[in-house]
C-alpha cells in the first residue's frame, strides 16, 4: 500500500526583495498511516517551512518549485488551485502552532474558534458545529467543555490553550496533523501532559502525525521515524532507536553529545558543535555542513552528497559518514578548576552572598478606590547561600518566582523583607551612591540576546557602558579593558564597532556575559542563559560561562527551567515551586535522590534523548496546572498537584528538613528518609545559613 | 464597571474644575481689563470702576473665581457683553450647526478610513497601498485650511460646482436646506482625519496580520475574505476606537479653521471674534467645553473598548 503522504523533492522558495532564500530544497520523504514521524534540527534548518509548505500556506514571496511533489492518499496537492486546497486544510491535514498564548483569537470564544473548521468544512449548522466543539474540547482534556464553550482565550492558562489549539486541528478529524513544537512555550510539566494527550489522540482518531521539533528528547519519545535537517535538506532519515543508537552523519553525532544530560559529570566540558549554520539565500557548494564538521575533506566542500543509505530504512546525506554516538567519556577533555572545593556538593566554607527569607509580593489593583487587597505572592521567604566561585542553579516552572528572586539578588528589585548580604554587606538597605558601588559585585546576564541589548549602540559603547557609570579608568583604559573582554569571550576586536543586529544569538549572548563581566563582579545572575539559544551553540556559552568562572573565580546564581543545564553549571541547585523552595541539595542529590515529590516529577517529565529510557516512562508526571500565586494553597503550596498529599498538607506547611549533607526539602512525606538531626541552632547545622527556614 | 464609571466621573469633574481654573487665570493676565474692552479706550476711571464694582472684576481673582464655579454650578456661563446674550444662549444658538461638521465629517471619515486601512494592509506595498499612502501623506501634512482654500479653489471657483459663499441662513436647519453648501466642509474636515486614521488603521491591521491566529485561520482552510471578515477587522479596530474617542476635541479645533475658512457661523466662528474681541466669557466657556469633550471621548473609548474587547475589564 501507498504511504499515506509522499513528499518529493520539495523545495521551497523565498523571494525577498534583495536575495532569494532557499529553506527547504529538495526534501523527500513519505508518511505511514498512523505513523509519528519526528522532523528535528535547529532553528533555521526548514523544519517549520517544511511543514508550512505541505499545507501551502507560504509566506509572502513564498513559492513551491516547480518539480516539488506532494501526494496525500494519491492525489497530487501541489498546482491544485486554492480553493481546492482549502477544502484540505484543516479538514484532511492540520497543524498545530507553537505558541499557544497568540494562536487564538482574542476577541472570538473557543467555542466559536473550535466550530470554525465543522461549519466551514462539514456545512455544519451553528449549533452542531458548537456541540461538535464541546465533544472535541472533552476530547483533549479541557474540564467541563459545555461551560467553556464561551470562554475567552485569555480566561484560560497556556496549557489549556494549547489543549484547544489541538482541539481546532482535530475538529474535522484529519488524517495527518502537523504539530509545530507543539510543547516549546510551555512548561515542562505541562510539555509532558500535550505529548501523551498527542500520542494519545492520534491512537484514538487513526492519524499520522507529523512532529517538528528542535528538542531531541521530545522525539526520542514520541517519534517513530525521524528526519534530522540542516540548513534546508534532510541529512539523516531512520526508525528512533536507530537514529539514536547507530547514527552515521556526523551533524546527528554533533547535535546529540552536545545536549547536556542529566547523568553527564559536569566538571567535563561539553562538547560542541563549532560555527554557524550557513546563510540560506546563499548556501555553501557541496555538503551543507562540511564548514562545521570534523570530518569534512575537500570533496564534501565541492560535491553534494545525495540522500541515500545502506537500506530502504536508513538514509544520510554523508560523504565520511560516522558509526554511532560519540563515546562521550573518550572525547571530552577534563578540566579541574583552580579552588574548586573537593566535594563539589559541600556547603560552601565562608559564604560570598547569603539570601535569608526573601519575600516579594506585587499588589493587584482593584475595587472601588483602587486600593489593592490582592497581591501575587512571588516570593515567600527563600533562603541560599553561596561561596566563591561556586554555582548556585534555581530551578522551577514558570511563575514560581525564580526570575523575582534573581532581580531581588542584585538589586533590581526590592525585597518586601529578608535581607541580601554580600561579603557581609547588607545591599538591599543601601540607597544611592553606596548602592551603585555595590552593583559592581553584582552583575546580570538576561535570557533574551535580543532585546537585552540597546539596537542602537554599537557594542563597544555597549561594554563600556558599566565603567562609565561607575567611573571607573580613562578613556583609553576603559577602551583596552572592553577589547580584552571581546577576546575572553571570543569574538573578534572588530566586533567593536559593531551594532548588535549583526551577530547571532549566541554572539550576542557572549556580549552579554561580556557586559556582565565588564566591572569584574563577584556574582554573576544569570537567567535563562541559554534557553533562546540552539542546542550547539548552547553548548558553546555554557562551556564558555565554565571557562570563564575558573579563570575569574566568579559566582554564579543561574536560572533556568532547565535542569539538565542547571545541573551542568551548578555547584548545589534549588527547587523552587510557587515562590517557595522545595529542595536544595548537590546535583547529584537532586538527580539521583529526589526527596521532594515535585522534584521527582519535574525529573519524570524532562525529555531524555534516549528512545529506551523514555520508552520506560509510564507517563505518570505531575498531573494539572500551577494554581494562582495571587491565592496559594494551604500548608504545602505543591499538594494540589502533590500524588502523596494527605490533610496534613493542607493543614500544616512541611519545614525543610535535612536529608544529607547539604540536602534539604520541605515535604511531609518525603521519597527519602530524612536524617534526624539534634537540635542544633538553625544554620548552624551545616554552616551554610541554607539550613531549615523555619516556616 | 459601574464603580469604574463612578470613578471616571468624579476624576473626570476635578480635571475640568483644574482646566476652568488654568484657563481662568490665564484669560486673567492676558486680558485683565474687560472695562477697557467693553466701555472702550475711551471711558473714564470712574466709569471703569463703576463697570468692575458692577460684574466684580475689582474682587480677588479667587473670588471671582469662586463666584464662576458657582454659576457654572447652576448652568450659567456668563454673558458675552458684545453680542448682549447669556454664554449658554449663544453656544446653543450656534453649537448644533458645528455638531453637525464635527460630527459627518467624522463619520464619513471613519466609514473611509477603516476599509482604506485594511484594504492597504492587505495589499501591502501594491499600487494601490503606495497611492492611498503618498495621498495619505500629502493631506496629513496639510493644514485644514489649506484643504479648504484648495477645495474652494477647484470646486467652487473654476469648476463652479457649489456656490463659494455659504448662504447665511445659518441655523442647522437653514444649512441643511442647502446642504450642498456644505458638502465642501465636511470633505475638507473628513480628508486630514482621513489621511491620520488609515494610517493608524493600516499599521493596526499589519500587526494582527503578522499575529499567529491568522496564520491558524489559514490552516483552519477559511477564505482570505472570512478570515478579514471574521478575525482581522475587530482585532484591527480595537486600536481606532481609543483614537476616535481621543480626536473629538481635535474635530472642534478642526471646526475653529474650516468654519473660519468657510465663513460658516458655528462656534468656532464664534471662538475666532471671540478672541477678537476679548470676548471674556466666551472664550472660558468655548475651553470648558472643550475640556469636557475630552473628557467624554476618552470615557467613551474606554467604555466602547471594554464591549468590543473581551480581555478588558474596567474595575
Amino acid at each position: 500500500m501507498a504511504p499515506l503522504l509522499e513528499v518529493e523533492n520539495l523545495s521551497t522558495h523565498i523571494q525577498l526583495s534583495r536575495s532569494m532564500v532557499r529553506p527547504v530544497e529538495n526534501v523527500s520523504f513519505h508518511l505511514e498511516a498512523g505513523e509519528t514521524l519526528g522532523l528535528v534540527g535547529e532553528s533555521g534548518c526548514g523544519k517549520s517551512m517544511t511543514g508550512l509548505s505541505l499545507m501551502g500556506l507560504l509566506p509572502p514571496g513564498g513559492s513551491l518549485v516547480d518539480e516539488s511533489s506532494v501526494r496525500l492518499a494519491g492525489r497530487e496537492l501541489v498546482g491544485l488551485p486554492d480553493a481546492e486546497l482549502r477544502k484540505i486544510r484543516g479538514n484532511e491535514i492540520a497543524m498545530v502552532f507553537q505558541d499557544p498564548m497568540s494562536s487564538l483569537d482574542p476577541t472570538k470564544t473557543i467555542g466559536y474558534q473550535v466550530a470554525e473548521p465543522v461549519r466551514l468544512h462539514r456545512g455544519a449548522s451553528k449549533a452542531e458545529a458548537l456541540e461538535r466543539a464541546a465533544e472535541v474540547l472533552a476530547l483533549v482534556g479541557l474540564p467541563r467543555p459545555k461551560e467553556r464553550l464561551n470562554d475567552y482565550p485569555h480566561q484560560l492558562s497556556g496549557g489549556l490553550r494549547q489543549r484547544v489549539m489541538i482541539a481546532i486541528a482535530l475538529a474535522c478529524e484529519p488524517k495527518v496533523l502537523i504539530a509545530d513544537e507543539p510543547t516549546t512555550a510551555l512548561d515542562v510539566t505541562i510539555q509532558a501532559q500535550i505529548l501523551t494527550l498527542l500520542a494519545d489522540l492520534k491512537d484514538r482518531l487513526r492519524m499520522s502525525m507529523i512532529l517538528i521539533t528542535h528538542d531531541m528528547g521530545v522525539v526520542a519519545g514520541h517519534a517513530d521515524r525521524i528526519n534530522v535537517m540542516y540548513a534546508g535538506r534532510i541529512a539523516e532519515t531512520t526508525e528512533t532507536r536507530k537514529l539514536f543508537a547507530g547514527m552515521r552523519h556526523p551533524y546527528t553525532q554533533g547535535l546529540l553529545a552536545s545536549i547536556p544530560r542529566l547523568a553527564q559529570d559536569n566538571t567535563q566540558r561539553l562538547f560542541t558543535v563549532p560555527g554557524l549554520p550557513p546563510d540560506l539565500s546563499n548556501p555553501p557548494a557541496g555538503c551543507r555542513f562540511a564548514a562545521r564538521c570534523t570530518y569534512a575533506t575537500d570533496k564534501c566542500r565541492t560535491d553534494e552528497p545525495e540522500l541515500v543509505g545502506a537500506d530502504d530504512e536508513h538514509e544520510f546525506a554523508c560523504w565520511h559518514p560516522v558509526n554511532g554516538p560519540l563515546q562521550l567519556a573518550t572525547t571530552q577533555v577534563r578540566e579541574t578548576p583552580p579552588g574548586e572545593p573537593a566535594d563539589p556538593a559541600a556547603p560552601p566554607r565562608k559564604p560570598l552572598l547569603e539570601v535569608t527569607e526573601l519575600v516579594k509580593e506585587f499588589p493587584v489593583s482593584g475595587g472601588l478606590l483602587q486600593r489593592s487587597k490582592r497581591s501575587v505572592k512571588a516570593v515567600s521567604g527563600v533562603s541560599l547561600s553561596l561561596g566563591p566561585g561556586q554555582t548556585f542553579g534555581l530551578v522551577g516552572e514558570s511563575g514560581c518566582g525564580k526570575t523575582t528572586l534573581g532581580r531581588m539578588i542584585v538589586g533590581l528589585d526590592k525585597p518586601d523583607s529578608g535581607t541580601v548580604t554580600l561579603e557581609g554587606q547588607q545591599i538591599d538597605a543601601l540607597r544611592g551612591n553606596e548602592l551603585r558601588r555595590h552593583r559592581r559585585d553584582l552583575q546580570m546576564m538576561f535570557q533574551d540576546p535580543y532585546s537585552s541589548l540597546d539596537p542602537r549602540m554599537r557594542v563597544g559603547a555597549i561594554l563600556r557602558e558599566p565603567l562609565q557609570i561607575q567611573g571607573i579608568g580613562s578613556s583609553k583604559e576603559q577602551l583596552e579593558r572592553v577589547s580584552d573582554l571581546l577576546g575572553e569571550v571570543g569574538l573578534p576586536k572588530n566586533a567593536l564597532e559593531r551594532f548588535p543586529h549583526e551577530f547571532s544569538g549566541g554572539q550576542r549572548q557572549r556580549i552579554g556575559l561580556a557586559r556582565a563581566l565588564t566591572l569584574n563582579p563577584k556574582v554573576i545572575v544569570a537567567d535563562e542563559p541559554v534557553s533562546a539559544l540552539d542546542v550547539s551553540i548552547r553548548a558553546q556559552v555554557l562551556n564558555l560561562m565554565k571557562r570563564l568562572q575558573a579563570s575569574h573565580d566568579l559566582s554564579y546564581v543561574v536560572i533556568s527551567h532547565d535542569l539538565a543545564v542547571v545541573k551542568y553549571l551548578a555547584d548545589r541547585i534549588g527547587v523552587m515551586y510557587l515562590g517557595k523552595m522545595v529542595e536544595t541539595g548537590g546535583g547529584q542529590d537532586i538527580y539521583e535522590r529526589p526527596v521532594h515529590p515535585y522534584t521527582a516529577g519535574l525529573l519524570e517529565a524532562i525529555p531524555i534523548p534516549d528512545p529506551q529510557v523514555e520508552a520506560r516512562k509510564d507517563g505518570g508526571g505531575i498531573k494539572g496546572e500551577l494554581p494562582s500565586p495571587l491565592d496559594p494553597p494551604s500548608g504545602c503550596r505543591f499538594r494540589t498537584r502533590c500524588p502523596l498529599a494527605q490533610d496534613t498538607c493542607a493543614q500544616e506547611e512541611p519545614a525543610m528538613r535535612k536529608f544529607g549533607d547539604g540536602h534539604f526539602a520541605a515535604c511531609h512525606f518525603p521519597l527519602q528518609t530524612p536524617v534526624l538531626e539534634t537540635v542544633a541552632p538553625a544554620g548552624a547545622a551545616d554552616g551554610s545559613g541554607e539550613a531549615p527556614a523555619a516556616v | 464597571m459601574a464603580g469604574y464609571l463612578i470613578r471616571r466621573l468624579a476624576t473626570a469633574i476635578i480635571v475640568v474644575i483644574g482646566i476652568t481654573l488654568v484657563t481662568f487665570l490665564m484669560l486673567h493676565i492676558v486680558a485683565p481689563e474687560p472695562a477697557l474692552t467693553i466701555l472702550g479706550p475711551k471711558a473714564t476711571p470712574a466709569a471703569i470702576r463703576a463697570f468692575n464694582h458692577a460684574y466684580g472684576y475689582d474682587r480677588p481673582w479667587y473670588e471671582q473665581f469662586i463666584t464662576y464655579l458657582n454659576h457654572l454650578l447652576h448652568g450659567n456661563l456668563g454673558d458675552s457683553p458684545k453680542d448682549n446674550q447669556t454664554v449658554v444662549s449663544l453656544f446653543k444658538e450656534k453649537a448644533p450647526l458645528s455638531a453637525f461638521l464635527s460630527g459627518v465629517s467624522l463619520l464619513v471619515a471613519i466609514v473611509v478610513a477603516i476599509p482604506l486601512g485594511i484594504y492597504q494592509a492587505v495589499k501591502r506595498n501594491s499600487v494601490g497601498d503606495v497611492t492611498a499612502t503618498t495621498v495619505a501623506f500629502i493631506f496629513y501634512s496639510m493644514p485644514v485650511f489649506m484643504v479648504a482654500l484648495i477645495l474652494i479653489q477647484i470646486f467652487a471657483l473654476s469648476l463652479g460646482w457649489v456656490d463659494p459663499n455659504v448662504s447665511q441662513d445659518q441655523t442647522l436647519g437653514g444649512a441643511l436646506s442647502s446642504w450642498p453648501e456644505l458638502v465642501l466642509p465636511i470633505v475638507a474636515l473628513a480628508t486630514t482625519t482621513v489621511a491620520a486614521y488609515s494610517r493608524y488603521q493600516r499599521s493596526a491591521s499589519l500587526d494582527v496580520l503578522a499575529q499567529d491566529y491568522i496564520k491558524v485561520a489559514r490552516a483552519k482552510g477559511l477564505p482570505d475574505r472570512l478570515i478579514y471578515t471574521r478575525h482581522l477587522i475587530r482585532n484591527a479596530s480595537l486600536p481606532m476606537i481609543t483614537l476616535i474617542g481621543l480626536s473629538l476635541p481635535a474635530l472642534i479645533a478642526g471646526n475653529v479653521l474650516i468654519e473660519n475658512a468657510f465663513n460658516i457661523d458655528g462656534l468656532g466662528l464664534l471662538f475666532v471674534k471671540s478672541l477678537q474681541n476679548d470676548d471674556y466669557n466666551v472664550l472660558l466657556g468655548y475651553t470648558l467645553l472643550t475640556a469636557v469633550l475630552t473628557v467624554i471621548g476618552n470615557l467613551i473609548a474606554d467604555v466602547a473598548l471594554t464591549l468590543s474587547d473581551p480581555r478588558i475589564r474596567l474595575v
